[in-house]
């Protein structure tokens, strides 16, 4: 794992991205990202966020600006050296792999010559898969599956995790156990994360949203800065506004609902 | 956990090799042999059990490598219209007369087709900078039918006896197994599977997807490239010399993943092993059933391999073991 | 009414007979569908009344001038209407039985000749000849190749009756001359049993060592011809190229006696069709031994 530098660990410096060929998906993109943090990517499906991340680890390549890791220009990078340093989890995760939960996990260690330190067995012990690792990954439920494959993500040791919608299509149980492990690897092992998802619920859970809409940053910062009546408007186009009750719990309070 | 079937499955199928030398359509006792029967085994048998393992390993092993890489249980090597085009090379080198009049003729046009065909799919299948494997398959099957079609047309124009030459060819003839092609063919199939084992671990990032493999440090275009790379290679140069024999890279596959799991760098050299072995005993088959005459190999690899597919799809998990 | 109820019948009833071919005066039209069958039909001088010849009827050189109706598998049927012939004339091996079907369905007439092996050959002639009535020309010809075939077989390649058996087969003169006749040398293809070629070989008084295979055209193993000897091997022109193409098989059995003693021969494709030239190529394999063993 690489050691904290002065400086953001990710930058998007005006990033433009086109799919097609008229007006940009994304453009003119900037923000930075610091040591440590643990960041909800909120937005509206189709608001860009697989993009941001995408492009955060050079799946796809900007068509202007530039992004930075740790300082250095991402292109920079040798492809086994950006793999010790950030880890991309996709939405989708094939079903048809013929692979055990132990080959999969152990395949976290590709980018490396020399394992640099956390063992399988460990890895599955954290996730919670330990009785597990000789079942064909196919044959796993949807939450065990992905708790494989963050578990592959602990052993390739990168410092900086980014998940694309890690929650969607799991039972509410799961999704919450998936948090709290999240949160408790992070602080463990002191990886910082982005994660992509639409649940405004489960937003308020991070320490730091950022909302997205079209390609751009409608806003940054702790879930009471950000999800404001006026922003969920501008983002989800309802009305929603966070409200706290009396014992200081907040709940999401619909307008003119039914 | 798997050791002692990989330690096995090798044992078993190294012996299969190198008895077969010895059984042949009569047994030749290696303990009493005189000038004929030493002359049958160095310059007949020797030839053509090193042919047969060499393009048994290549199907094996292309096999193996096309599975991971289309992500689809049921490629095969010749699903990319090599053999299509390998054969309508053959042929067209069988009947048209312009002989080289040496041995290498047909094996060059046959190798020459499969290449070009090779490189018609590769063209077909590229977009945005990076081959598609659903592209690929389906430029495969493509220009397998178109190819298929020329050679029935060939076919129907020709001469009952030429047209029992290509019918012979290409079911797969291992009795043109001669020395001088044996080096060729070697340094290619060689060349095929050291560049496929060597980089087994991106083969199994790209199992797991594009997206994902990239994250685990692999340049995807470039590895699909080399993969295949390799498998035209070793599919060429086994066509060259074996004619086309199908099922190997098949089902070989299929069985090894089940022995010892899907991990590449097990799975490519044991299906190649296994795939020589296979088609050993199947050319053993096809020179004893009918002795003095032979049954063409690739018809006994069909008539075990095509029931025994059949009874695979049965069970519940094949796509996946 | 009943005569033209009889009248009716009549017409129908004619109309449903197949036309078969009999007896009586030459057409007019020949159309042949077989390279054996052409060369038959201009040794019995009926040349000029030939209208239609396969792709393959090469020989004599007036038979390639003739006018093309295909192959022997898929002749075409528009090419032999347009021709107009009086008759059609095809054999059981090589012809398909549909396209005899098609033509009788078309009230074309058609004459299946029917002889395979060699010692069908003369009679096959004389009912051809007589279905196209040229029963002389028939008989002679059928008489001539019934002679020659009696002088082969009373001569017979039998070594021991040779001035100078070939070196090495000094041994050889209890039993019968081995002899394999090679089809196409790679893939390895032999003449098998029930082929005309097996006939000849019988007719010489000779073993063909591929009568134990069940094909007529069967692929053969190299190793089975290292273990039987054959004293002899024929090798068959079927390609212009096929002495270079041979080499290769010769140099993998060269331990073969009949090898190492340069007792192979290359022959015609004359043997390939059983038709008059089939003499010809007889003698050219006696011819072939009789040249070896004075060596």
């Amino acid at each position: 794992m690489s050691s904290p530098r002065n400086q953001p660990i990710l930058l998007f410096n005006n990033v433009s991205f086109t799919y097609a060929e008229d007006k940009p998906f994304i453009d003119g993109l900037t923000f930075s990202m610091e040591d440590g943090e643990f960041i909800g990517l909120l937005g509206s499906n189709g608001s860009g966020k697989s993009t941001i991340l995408k492009l955060a680890c050079g799946i796809l390549r900007q068509s202007a600006g530039y992004v930075s890791l740790w300082g250095k220009p991402l292109t920079a990078y040798r492809n086994k050296d950006r793999a010790k340093l950030l880890c991309y989890l996709p939405q989708l995760l094939d079903l048809q792999v013929p692979f055990r939960v132990r080959e999969l996990v152990s395949m976290g260690l590709y980018p490396y010559d020399i394992p640099p330190g956390i063992t399988v067995d460990e890895a599955l012990e954290l996730v919670g898969l330990a009785d597990k690792s000789d079942v064909f990954v196919m044959n796993l439920s949807g939450g065990e599956r992905r708790r494989t494959f963050i578990a592959m993500t602990l052993l390739q040791e990168a410092g900086l995790v980014l998940l694309d919608e890690p929650l969607a299509n799991l039972d509410i149980k799961y999704q919450l156990e998936l948090l709290r492990l999240l949160r408790e690897l992070q602080a463990q092992k002191n990886i910082s994360v982005i994660m992509a998802l639409h649940d405004i619920n489960m937003a308020m859970q991070f320490p730091k949203v950022m909302l997205i809409k079209e390609g751009k940053i409608l806003s940054s910062g702790s879930p009471e800065h950000v999800l404001t009546k006026d922003l969920l408007k501008e983002a989800f186009d309802v009305g929603i506004e966070i409200r706290k009750d009396g014992s200081g719990a907040t709940y999401m309070s619909y307008e003119n609902f039914l | 956990m798997y050791k002692v079937k990989i330690t096995t499955v090798i044992v078993i199928a190294a012996s299969i090799l190198f008895i077969s030398l010895f059984l042949g359509p009569k047994v030749i006792n290696p303990f009493s042999l005189d000038a004929t029967e030493t002359n049958i085994l160095l310059s007949i048998r020797l030839p053509r059990v090193i042919v047969a393992a060499l393009v048994g390993v290549a199907l094996g092993a292309s096999g193996a490598i096309l599975q991971g890489l289309l992500r689809n249980p049921l490629a095969d090597p010749y699903i990319l219209g090599i053999s299509s085009g390998a054969a309508l090379a053959a042929t067209v080198g069988l009947l048209s007369g312009s002989y080289l009049s040496c041995t290498f003729s047909i094996p060059f046009t046959a190798f020459t087709g499969a290449l070009v065909v090779s490189l018609l799919v590769g063209m077909f299948g590229w977009k945005r900078g990076g081959i598609l494997p659903e592209r690929l398959l389906l430029a495969g099957i493509g220009l397998s039918f178109l190819f298929y079609a020329l050679l029935m047309l060939l076919i129907s124009i020709s001469s009952d006896a030429e047209m029992r030459r290509a019918v012979l060819w290409i079911f797969g003839d291992l009795s043109l197994a001669d020395w001088s092609l044996i080096p060729y063919g070697l340094l290619l199939i060689v060349s095929g599977l050291f560049l496929s084992i060597s980089r087994a671990k991106a083969l199994n990032a790209l199992m797991l997807g594009d997206d994902l493999a990239h994250s685990l440090g692999f340049s995807i275009h470039k590895e699909k490239i080399l993969f295949f790379v390799a498998v035209a290679l070793m599919t060429a140069a086994s066509v060259a010399m074996g004619g086309t024999i199908g099922f190997i890279g098949l089902l070989i596959p299929h069985i090894v993943r089940f022995l010892i799991g899907a991990d590449n760098r097990r799975l490519i050299p044991v299906s190649a092993l296994c795939g020589g072995a296979f088609l050993c005993i199947a050319d053993l088959i096809g020179k004893s059933i009918m002795h003095p005459a032979e049954i063409p190999s690739g018809i006994v690899t069909a008539i075990i391999g095509a029931p025994y597919f059949l009874f695979l799809l049965r069970r519940r998990d094949v796509l996946t073991t | 009414m009943r005569k033209s109820i009889v009248t009716v019948i009549a017409i129908i009833s004619s109309c449903l007979l197949p036309p078969y071919a009999q007896g009586g005066a030459t057409p007019d039209r020949i159309i042949s569908l077989a390279p054996n069958i052409t060369e038959i039909l201009f040794a019995l001088e009926l040349g000029t009344h030939v209208v239609g010849v396969t792709n393959f009827c090469d020989y004599p050189g007036e038979a390639r001038k003739k006018p093309k109706i295909g192959g022997m598998s898929n002749p075409s049927l528009e090419a032999v209407i347009s021709q107009d012939p009086d008759i059609v004339v095809m054999t059981t091996d090589g012809n398909q039985k549909e396209f005899e079907e098609q033509l009788r369905s078309l009230k074309i007439k058609t004459y299946v000749f029917k002889a395979r092996r060699i010692h069908e050959l003369p009679q096959g002639i004389r009912d051809l000849g007589h279905a196209l009535g040229v029963n002389e020309r028939a008989n002679v010809l059928a008489g001539e190749i019934e002679t020659s075939l009696r002088a082969f077989e009373a001569r017979g390649l039998d070594l021991s009756s040779l001035p100078h058996p070939p070196p090495g087969t000094a041994r050889v003169k209890d039993r019968k001359t081995k002899v394999i006749f090679i089809i196409w040398p790679e893939p390895l293809i032999v003449a098998g049993p029930g082929t005309v070629i097996h006939d000849i070989i019988t007719l010489l008084r000779c073993n063909n060592i591929a009568s134990r295979s069940r094909g007529a055209y069967p692929k053969y193993s190299l190793e089975d011809i290292i273990r039987q000897e054959p004293d002899f091997i024929f090798i068959g022109k079927g390609h212009e190229n096929v002495r270079e193409i041979s080499q290769g098989l010769l140099k993998k059995i060269s331990t073969v006696p009949a090898v190492r003693n340069g007792s192979v021969c290359f022959v015609s494709d004359a043997l390939y069709r059983l038709g008059p030239r089939i003499v010809r190529g007889i003698e050219e394999m006696e011819e072939c031994i009789r040249s070896k063993s004075l060596q």
